[in-house]
C-alpha cells in the first residue's frame, strides 16, 4: 500500500512537470509571435499618428519633394472606396447565392463537388495572379486602367470567400431546424431566405466583412488594374488612385513628404481593417437575439 | 424467474420478494400442521406457538407489501412484472387470511378441550379435510414458485372436495345436536373449526388463481372452471 | 395458436392512417420490412422499439419528410383517409400542411414568438391582422403557452427555455390545422416538469387531431398512448391497446422488450 503511493506521488510529480514544459514552450510561441505583430502595430501607430493630418484626409496628392505636410491622400482614399463598394456589391450577392447552392441545393453532388475544388483554388491563389488575369482579360481589351478593372480583380477575391464563408455557416444551421420549415409545408426557397439564411445571417455577415476587410489591403491585383492616379477622380473609369498601390509606390520614393504620406496610408488601412474585424466579431458573437 | 432483466438489481428485487413470499408460505403451513395435530390429539400445548407465529405471519404481510411498493415505486414494472408483483400482492393477504384461519382453529381446539367433551365428538372427518386443506396450501405455494399452471388448476378442482366434505360435516353435526342438546356448544366449536378449513381451502384456490393471473394475464376470480380451462388451453 | 401480434390490427376506431405493404430503403439497407399497420383517428398512437428499429423512420414517411434526402425512398402505400400519399400527385407541401409534426429538440425558427406561429399560417391562408393575432393567440392557448409567453411575443423564439420552446413549436403545428400531428420523441430533451407539460398537452390534443408518437421512454408511451405499436429491426412486432400491451403483451419479444429483458 504505501510503496503504492510512492508510486503515484512520483508518477504526480512527472505529470506536473511535463505540464509546466508543456505550458512554457506553448507561451513562449505565443509570445514570440505577439511580440512581433505588437511591434508592428506600434511602428504603424506611432508613426502614422504623427503623420495624421486634416490636410491628408481632405487634399489630393501632392507632386513630389514638397513640404512636409501639405498635401493627402483624399484622392485615394475615395478610390479604394468606391472600388471596395463595387466589388463587394458585386462579388457578395454571387458568392451568397453559390453558397446557398452549394448548402442547400446540391450539398453531395458532382457539380458542388467540383464547385467546391475549383473555390478552393480561388480562394489560395495569390492575388497577383488575379490582377493578371483582369489585366489580360479587361484592361487589354480596352487598352486602358481603370476603376472598373480593379474594382473586378477585388470581386474575384470576395467571391470565393463569400463562397466559402456562406456554405459553411448554411452547414452548421441544424437539420432539423430546416425539417421543421419543411414539415410545415414551406416552399423551399422559403425556407432558405426566412430560415436558414435568417439563422446564419451573424455567419453570412462575418464572412463578407471578413472579405471587405481583406481586399481592402490588397495591392497586387490593383497595380495591373486600377494603377494609381495622382488627382481626385470620383469616377471608375480611367487609371484609379487607391490606397494599397500608393503607399507601395510613395513608401518606395526617394521623396520624404511621399514616405510620410505613406505611413499615414498605412495607418488609416491597418483601422479600417482593425474595425472591420472588431465588428465580424461582435456580430459573430450575437446569437440569435 | 426465467429470463433476467438487463438491471440485475431489478432481479435480486424480484427474487427477494418471492423468497420472502415463500417463507411466509412456509410458516403458514406450520400453522396449519400445528393446529391439524392438534386437533387430532386435543392437545393445547402447541398454543402459545401458534399464537407467536401468527404475529409473524401478520410482520411478513406488512413486510412484503413494503417490499412490493419500493419495487413498483422504483422500477414502474410492467406485463409480467406488474403481474407477478400485483399476485404476489394478493397470494400474501390470502396467505395472512390463511394463517388467521388456522389461528381460529387453534382457540377453538382449546376451547374443545377444556370443556372436556372431545371424546363424544366426530372429528374424522374433520381431520381429511384439514389434511387437503393443508396439501392445497402447499401445492399452491409449489405451484406459486414453479408458475405451474396444470398444478394449479388440478388445486382449483381439488378445492370443491373440501367444499363438499364440508356441506356433508354439517348435516352431521345437525344430527348430532338433535341428539344430544349437552354438546351443542361443542359441536358448534367444530362448526367453526369446519368452516375455517373450508376458508383455507378456499384461500389456496384463490392462490391459484393468481398464479394463472400470472402466466395467462387473465383475471379468472369468480368465473366457471371450463372457462378457465379454456383461457388456459389456449 | 393465438394471432400474431402484427397481425391483429388496430382496436376499434376508425383508421386515419393505414400502413400498407411499407418497405423503406436507406440506399440499399432495407430499414422497414413489410408494415402493415391502421393508426386510429383521435388517439395518441405511440411507436417504441429499441434504436435503429425503424419507428422514426416509420414517422417520417407520414409526411414524406424522407424526400429532402436523396438516398431514401419508400414503396407500398400509406392512406390517409383513403388516400395514398405515397402516390400522390399532390403538391408535397400541401400533404406536409396536413400533417404537423414536432421534432426531438425544440425548433424555433429565427423570429418573434409571433412570427413563428404567424409563419406557417401565412404560406396557406390570408389573413387579416385581428385574424392573425386571433390565430396565434388560439394556437398558443390550445399548445398551453399562452400564459408565459403573452407579454413577449415580440421576443425571439430562441429566448425561451427548452419545454417553452417545445410547447411552442407544439402551437406552429397547431396553428395551421393539421389533422395528424407526428411526434418524434418530442420530450426527450425536456425535463420531468416540461416533459409531463408536453405529456398533458398531448392528452388535451387528441380530442382534436390524430396522434403518433415516437417514443424512447417507455413509461411515457405507457402514460399518454391509446395504442402502441413495438417495432424491432424494422418489423412491427405488435400493435394494440397500451394497456394490453404493459399488460399482457401477445408476443414474447414485446414482453421482453416491455420488461426490461431486451438484450
Amino acid at each position: 500500500m504505501k510503496r503504492h503511493d510512492a508510486d503515484k506521488t512520483a508518477l504526480f510529480a512527472r505529470r506536473k512537470r511535463f505540464n509546466r514544459l508543456a505550458i512554457a514552450l506553448s507561451m513562449g510561441a505565443m509570445l514570440f509571435g505577439l511580440f512581433w505583430l505588437a511591434w508592428i502595430l506600434w511602428e504603424t501607430v506611432s508613426i502614422g499618428l504623427s503623420s495624421l493630418s486634416v490636410a491628408m484626409l481632405t487634399e489630393s496628392m501632392p507632386p513630389p519633394d514638397e513640404a512636409i505636410g501639405t498635401g493627402g491622400l483624399a484622392n485615394a482614399m475615395m478610390g479604394s472606396f468606391m472600388m471596395v463598394a463595387l466589388a463587394t456589391f458585386v462579388g457578395t450577392p454571387i458568392g451568397i447565392l453559390s453558397g446557398v447552392y452549394l448548402a442547400e441545393y446540391d450539398p453531395n453532388g458532382k457539380l458542388s463537388a467540383s464547385v467546391r475544388f475549383v473555390n478552393d483554388l480561388l480562394l489560395s491563389a495569390p492575388s497577383i495572379i488575379i490582377g493578371l488575369f483582369v489585366y489580360a482579360l479587361i484592361v487589354v481589351q480596352f487598352k486602358e486602367f481603370s476603376g472598373w478593372a480593379g474594382a473586378a480583380a477585388l470581386a474575384l477575391i470576395v467571391i470565393p470567400i463569400t463562397i466559402r464563408t456562406t456554405e459553411n455557416v448554411l452547414a452548421l444551421v441544424p437539420d432539423g431546424l430546416r425539417e421543421a420549415a419543411y414539415a410545415l409545408g414551406t416552399p423551399k426557397w422559403k425556407v432558405i431566405t426566412r430560415i436558414t439564411l435568417v439563422a446564419a445571417r451573424a455567419g453570412v455577415l462575418t464572412g463578407i466583412l471578413l472579405a471587405v476587410a481583406r481586399i481592402s489591403g490588397e495591392t497586387a491585383p490593383l497595380l495591373f488594374t486600377a494603377l494609381n492616379n495622382q488627382f481626385w477622380q470620383a469616377s471608375l473609369s480611367g487609371p484609379l488612385a487607391n490606397l494599397p498601390v500608393t503607399i507601395l509606390q510613395f513608401a518606395m520614393s526617394p521623396y520624404e513628404n511621399w514616405q510620410q504620406l505613406a505611413w499615414g496610408g498605412v495607418f488609416l488601412i491597418t483601422l479600417a481593417v482593425l474595425g472591420l474585424n472588431v465588428l465580424a466579431r461582435a456580430l459573430s458573437r450575437e446569437k440569435l437575439k | 424467474m426465467i429470463e433476467k432483466h438487463l438491471s440485475s438489481q431489478f432481479d435480486s428485487d424480484l427474487n427477494d420478494v418471492c423468497s420472502r413470499l415463500m417463507e411466509m408460505g412456509g410458516l403458514v403451513e406450520t400453522q396449519i400442521q400445528r393446529t391439524i395435530s392438534a386437533l387430532a390429539e386435543f392437545s393445547v400445548d402447541e398454543f402459545n406457538n401458534v399464537v407467536d407465529t401468527e404475529t409473524r405471519i401478520d410482520q411478513m404481510e406488512v413486510e412484503i407489501d413494503r417490499m412490493l411498493t419500493a419495487v413498483v415505486a422504483r422500477r414502474q414494472p410492467a406485463a409480467r412484472d406488474l403481474r407477478l408483483l400485483l399476485a404476489i400482492s394478493k397470494i400474501t393477504t390470502n396467505l395472512e387470511r390463511a394463517g388467521d384461519e388456522a389461528c381460529k382453529i387453534g382457540m377453538r381446539v382449546k376451547s374443545l378441550v377444556e370443556s372436556g367433551k372431545t371424546r363424544q365428538m366426530p372429528i374424522g372427518d374433520l381431520r381429511v379435510a384439514s389434511n387437503l386443506a393443508a396439501s392445497l396450501i402447499q401445492r399452491s405455494l409449489n405451484a406459486f414458485a414453479r408458475l405451474d399452471v396444470p398444478a394449479a388448476i388440478s388445486i382449483y378442482k381439488e378445492d370443491d372436495l373440501i367444499d363438499r366434505e364440508f356441506k356433508g360435516f354439517t348435516r352431521k353435526l345437525i344430527t348430532y345436536m338433535m341428539e344430544n342438546p349437552h354438546i351443542i356448544s361443542s359441536c358448534l366449536d367444530l362448526l367453526f373449526i369446519a368452516k375455517a378449513i373450508e376458508r383455507i381451502g378456499d384461500h389456496a384456490k384463490n392462490i391459484t388463481e393468481f398464479i394463472i393471473y400470472i402466466v395467462h394475464g387473465t383475471d379468472v376470480r369468480h368465473s366457471k372452471l371450463e372457462g378457465i380451462e379454456a383461457i388456459v388451453v389456449h | 395458436m393465438m394471432p400474431s401480434g402484427a397481425e391483429k390490427l388496430a382496436p376499434p376506431a376508425p383508421s386515419k392512417i393505414a400502413v400498407r405493404n411499407l418497405n423503406f430503403y436507406y440506399g440499399k439497407f432495407l430499414a422497414l420490412k413489410g408494415i402493415n399497420l391502421d393508426i386510429p383517428a383521435n388517439r395518441v398512437t405511440a411507436f417504441i422499439g429499441p434504436s435503429g428499429c425503424g419507428k422514426s423512420t416509420l414517422l417520417r414517411t407520414f409526411n414524406r419528410m424522407f424526400e429532402l434526402y436523396p438516398d431514401q425512398r419508400a414503396e407500398g402505400e400509406i392512406l390517409l383517409d383513403g388516400e395514398n400519399l405515397l402516390a400522390s400527385k399532390q403538391d408535397v407541401a400541401l400533404i406536409r400542411a396536413r400533417i404537423g409534426m414536432v421534432f426531438q429538440k425544440p425548433t424555433p425558427f429565427p423570429m418573434s414568438i409571433f412570427e413563428n406561429i404567424a409563419f406557417g399560417v401565412r404560406l396557406f391562408e390570408k389573413l387579416s391582422r385581428i385574424d392573425m393575432e386571433e390565430r396565434v393567440q388560439w394556437a398558443l392557448r390550445k399548445a398551453a403557452i399562452w400564459n408565459e409567453v403573452k407579454d413577449k411575443l415580440h421576443m425571439n423564439g430562441a429566448s425561451l427555455s427548452g419545454g417553452q420552446q417545445q410547447r411552442l413549436c407544439i402551437a406552429r403545428c397547431i396553428a395551421i390545422k393539421p389533422e395528424l400531428l407526428l411526434l418524434d420523441e418530442p420530450c426527450s430533451a425536456l425535463d420531468p416538469i416540461s416533459t409531463a407539460r408536453v405529456e398533458d398537452l398531448i392528452a388535451e390534443l387528441k380530442n382534436d387531431y390524430t396522434v403518433v408518437m415516437v417514443t424512447h421512454n417507455m413509461q411515457q408511451a405507457a402514460r399518454v398512448s391509446d395504442c402502441t405499436a413495438y417495432m424491432y429491426l424494422g418489423e412491427l412486432i405488435e400493435f394494440g391497446e397500451t394497456e394490453q400491451m404493459f399488460l399482457k403483451p401477445e408476443r414474447r419479444e414485446t414482453e421482453d422488450y416491455i420488461t426490461g429483458r431486451f438484450g
